[in-house]
């Protein structure tokens, strides 16, 4: 269409935007077209040839900026096979929030499978998905994956060539193989970050503590950042230094914690010390008792009492008051030495039942073995299946038919599906879900039959993780 | 199995749904029976009167059923005429060890009975399946004088309703000389009240399938930015103006008259031996599900023709009463299979038929239509628009591109062999992990506005968009 025909478009445009008979404006050729008619006939005879132009002689007109992202980065590791993608996206909407849905992702990881970006992708916050994950984490935050893919190794010098997922991912490989050059990066390159991302790196410090770290730690008493203290404080009390010294005044809230406990003797023969907590007397006083509980650093409050950690855990009384267990276990979780949170998990692994469900609130410091004897023996009980649920750091894909199938799961879950409560049957489907993660592919397997058989329909959403988890049984990454 | 043709009887909702599965028993009507090995479960694929085969499943233990067709009747004929042939003739059920997805996804939603509310107790009075199985008596035959009667009764009819068409395109000349007149501003904002009136005095003039176009007119304007509304107006109504007068040109034209009044049936198309026939395999490229002003849902599953060197397109259209609810479709986006199409003749034959389903084809990827696609993008829009310029949408393969965002955020397919020129605005919004990846090809729909993504080919494989 050539320029005086276009200007003669826009003048008919303009006068039928506004109204009334809009010949006169049109271009010559088109007159001579729609010429030898009624009025009427005339316009409706160029709006046809206008729609005409319209629609194939003009083109919408694209914005001189375009904005295009950086290409996706290609993760390390293949693909999902296409066969298994419908499996994948059946345990995906089954999969009710963003925490169950990066749990398929987590178990995919396992057997050394990625996801596809259309099926899933983490969110430019996630710390949760599997560290393959890291450049669309990165990605997703707005990186140019092609300044990513120059670095190999996360030095001083390439620090700035890292986005923060992929920096995260290699200073936790870090951690682990050579903790020393990584708590040195973190002491020079972290200093000039913000409040939030140093208190993200001093967090990666529980990966590998040790005695080395102390000096770094302790100078981080003087950081400008209250979070950051608190937290290098922690990760010193579970060296064993003491992060609140018992000034022994009347505000010192680790005495003020040890006044709520009350030491006594058990035992005819042998005596040994116990530790019982008091009960609070008041609303008041319960809440101020977590708050101690919840800030004060276990390593303060056994020396307070003249014990080691693991001896104050063996005298402690579980059972008088299940608040007070709760605290005493969160804050070994949170302060506690390796050889405390140890013993306090195989104290309450080997109770069982209510207790066992306590040594959850530890799982992030358990090691492997650890947290899969915990595991097992939830599943042997058989209490609190939902517990599983809400688990966080449990690893995907682990766990046998023998450990299934010698507890009480197995047959809670057969007898859940052959019954006909409505309500029994969809939380044995939650626990599926969550058996679906932990089951190695044999397992799963099995457990799908046996549900099946007692009376699940095999098609069932609920079964989505467990048919993926059997169908994955190649690991490409092994 | 445990059926009988007394549970069919008493399952039956009236003798009329009898008679009805009673004709749909031949295995004609049925390309796909299987029966489970273990489950009491058989289900099929019956070609009803929609483009695209109903599914059907039956649970023959408690007689749960699931059919896709937009019946009202529970249990629909095709229900009843698969238990039938369960009952009858088990043979005919090929034995398999997996259930179909789509079977899955029933038995994954449904509630065993017990579970639910129970139905009003089955009963088999009133009906008899002996009597649904008796042939038809044959119609008294005709005499010759008869015969002219009805036939010059026909005659009449269509008359009839050539002379209400002419009236109605009358009016809706007279109505767009008005819009004209009244400026175009004014009519984009009361698009909605303006094109239901006309649309109603159409549908009385039995042009009804121009009356379902207008009506949906306003949510075409709407679904545009307002700078681009009165293109939009510009465009469809002359549009409207080319149909009418291609309408008045050619009055018997299939195609136009079924773009103005009435589509012709499945049956007149499959016996019309002028339709277009294509064998080959086929790609569920996507689906387009829109609910109308008239209530009633318009599902378009479009697919693309495997073995054909140039783009070649279809699309199975299905028309069922919102208050119907969801119906899943008979194909899923990237499903293949080998079929027979039969195309309604059209200048650009898009609207097809399944004829009959000849299996499942083999995954890849799509044929390289680079050739096609290099250059113009939309060479093949204007050329569809040179043979039939009164219709929107069309299918085009785009060649290597990607997509971008303005600075509102809206996206752009941008061609990868030359990121400064064309660029295609998208409908809708985009799954944002699309801006990182590269398309080696892209099936869309353009009319002339806007481009509605199908599916692409890249790196990662097939993409999904619609």
């Amino acid at each position: 269409m050539n320029e005086l025909d276009q200007a003669g478009l826009a003048r008919l445009r303009d006068g039928w935007i506004s109204g009334g008979a809009a010949f006169e404006l049109a271009p010559a050729e088109w007159k001579e077209v729609a010429a030898a008619a009624s009025p009427d006939e005339q316009e409706r005879r160029l709006l046809a040839i206008a729609a005409q132009a319209l629609d194939v002689a003009l083109r919408p007109a694209a914005p001189k900026t375009l904005k295009q992202r950086p290409p996706l980065p290609v993760l390390a590791w293949p693909v999902l096979p296409e066969r298994l993608r419908p499996s994948l996206r059946a345990a995906l909407k089954y999969a009710a929030d963003a925490r169950l849905k990066t749990r398929v992702a987590t178990l995919v990881a396992s057997r050394g499978f990625v996801l596809h970006p259309m099926d899933w992708m983490p969110t430019a916050s996630s710390q949760e998905s599997p560290e393959v994950y890291a450049p669309w984490v990165d990605w997703q935050a707005g990186a140019d994956s092609g300044k990513q893919s120059r670095r190999e190794h996360l030095t001083a010098e390439s620090w700035d060539d890292f986005y923060p997922a992929a920096r995260r991912g290699a200073l936790i490989g870090l951690r682990r193989s050579a903790p020393a050059l990584a708590r040195t990066l973190i002491e020079t390159k972290g200093a000039s970050e913000s409040a939030e991302v140093r208190l993200a790196l001093i967090e990666l410090m529980r990966i590998g503590l040790g005695a080395d770290d102390v000096p770094f730690l302790k100078s981080l008493s003087a950081d400008r950042s209250g979070k950051v203290r608190e937290m290098a404080g922690r990760l010193l009390a579970r060296l064993g230094e003491h992060g609140n010294p018992a000034s022994g005044g009347s505000e010192d809230p680790v005495a003020e914690l040890a006044a709520f406990i009350e030491e006594g003797k058990s035992g005819f023969i042998r005596r040994r010390t116990t530790y019982s907590p008091i009960k609070p007397k008041s609303q008041a006083q319960q809440a101020r008792r977590a708050d101690l509980f919840a800030t004060c650093y276990f390593g303060d409050l056994v020396a307070r009492f003249g014990k080691t950690e693991p001896d104050f855990i063996g005298a402690w009384q579980f059972g008088v008051d299940d608040g007070a267990d709760l605290f005493l276990v969160r804050m070994v979780s949170v302060s506690g030495g390796d050889a405390a949170v140890a013993s306090l998990a195989d104290l309450l692994v080997a109770a069982g039942g209510r207790l066992a469900h306590l040594a959850l609130q530890l799982m992030l410091r358990l090691d492997s073995g650890r947290k899969r004897d915990l595991i097992r023996q939830i599943l042997n009980d058989a209490q609190n299946l939902a517990a599983l649920n809400m688990v966080e750091g449990a690893e995907a894909g682990w766990l046998e038919w023998g450990d299934l199938a010698k507890g009480k799961t197995l047959l809670a879950l057969r007898s859940a599906f052959s019954g006909d409560n409505d309500v029994i049957k969809r939380n044995a489907e939650q626990h599926l879900e969550t058996l679906g993660f932990l089951a190695n592919p044999v397992a799963a397997e099995k457990l799908i039959g046996e549900v099946v058989a007692a009376g699940l329909p095999p098609a069932s959403p609920s079964l989505g993780l467990l048919r993926l988890n059997a169908a994955l049984t190649e690991n490409p990454t092994k | 199995m445990q059926l009988d043709l007394k549970t069919i009887e008493a399952l039956a909702p009236d003798q009329a749904s009898l008679g009805a599965a009673a004709k749909l028993t031949k295995r004609s009507n049925w390309p796909r029976l299987e029966a489970h090995e273990q489950l009491p479960l058989i289900w099929g694929e019956c070609q009803g009167s929609g483009s695209n085969p109903y599914r059907v499943a039956f649970d023959t233990s408690d007689h749960g059923y699931k059919c896709t067709c937009p019946s009202r009747k529970f249990p629909c004929k095709h229900i009843l005429a698969l238990a039938w042939i369960g009952a009858t003739a088990a043979d005919s059920f090929v034995r398999v060890d997996q259930t179909p997805d789509w079977v899955n996804d029933w038995l994954g939603r449904r509630r065993k009975p017990g579970q639910s509310p129970t139905p009003a107790a089955a009963n088999s009075e009133g009906k008899s399946i002996d009597e649904a199985s008796r042939p038809a008596e044959s119609a008294p035959v005709e005499d010759a004088g008869a015969a002219e009667r009805r036939e010059a009764a026909q005659r009449k009819r269509a008359e009839d309703t050539r002379s209400a068409v002419s009236a109605a395109l009358d009016e809706l000349d007279q109505w767009i000389a008005d819009q004209l007149r009244l400026g175009l501003a004014g009519f984009v904002d009361a698009s909605s009240e303006r094109c239901r009136r006309i649309a109603a005095r159409l549908v009385d003039l039995k042009a009804t399938a121009l009356a379902g176009r207008i009506d949906e007119l306003p949510a075409k304007l709407m679904a545009l930015r307002s700078e681009e509304r009165p293109d939009a107006a510009i465009r469809e109504l002359g549009k409207l103006v080319l149909l009418a007068k291609a309408w008045r040109a050619a009055p018997d034209d299939a195609e136009l008259k079924r773009l103005v009044s009435t589509s012709e049936t499945r049956d007149q198309i499959l016996a019309n031996p002028d339709a277009l026939q294509v064998e080959s395999d086929w790609e569920v490229l996507g689906e387009k599900i829109e609910t109308r002003r008239d209530g009633l849902v318009s599902h378009a599953t479009w697919l693309l023709d495997l073995k054909s060197t140039a783009p070649r397109f279809a699309v199975l259209l299905d028309f069922f009463p919102a208050s119907a609810g969801r119906r899943s479709g008979a194909f899923a986006p990237g499903d293949r299979f080998k079929a027979k199409l039969v195309f309604y003749p059209s200048r650009n034959p898009l609207r097809a038929l399944v004829a009959e389903r000849l299996g499942d084809a083999s995954p890849g990827n799509w044929p390289d239509f680079a050739a096609d696609a290099a250059g113009d993008p939309l060479a093949a829009y204007a050329a569809f628009q040179d043979d039939a310029p009164w219709l929107s949408d069309c299918p085009v393969i785009l060649p290597a591109g990607a997509i971008a965002l303005d600075e509102k955020d809206s996206a752009w397919w941008q061609a990868a062999s030359d990121p400064h020129g064309i660029a295609l605005p998208v409908a809708g919004s985009v799954n944002q992990t699309l801006l990182g990846l590269d398309l080696a090809a892209t099936a869309a729909l353009w009319n002339g506005a806007r481009l509605e993504l199908l599916a692409s080919q890249s790196s990662m494989g097939r993409l999904d968009l619609s």
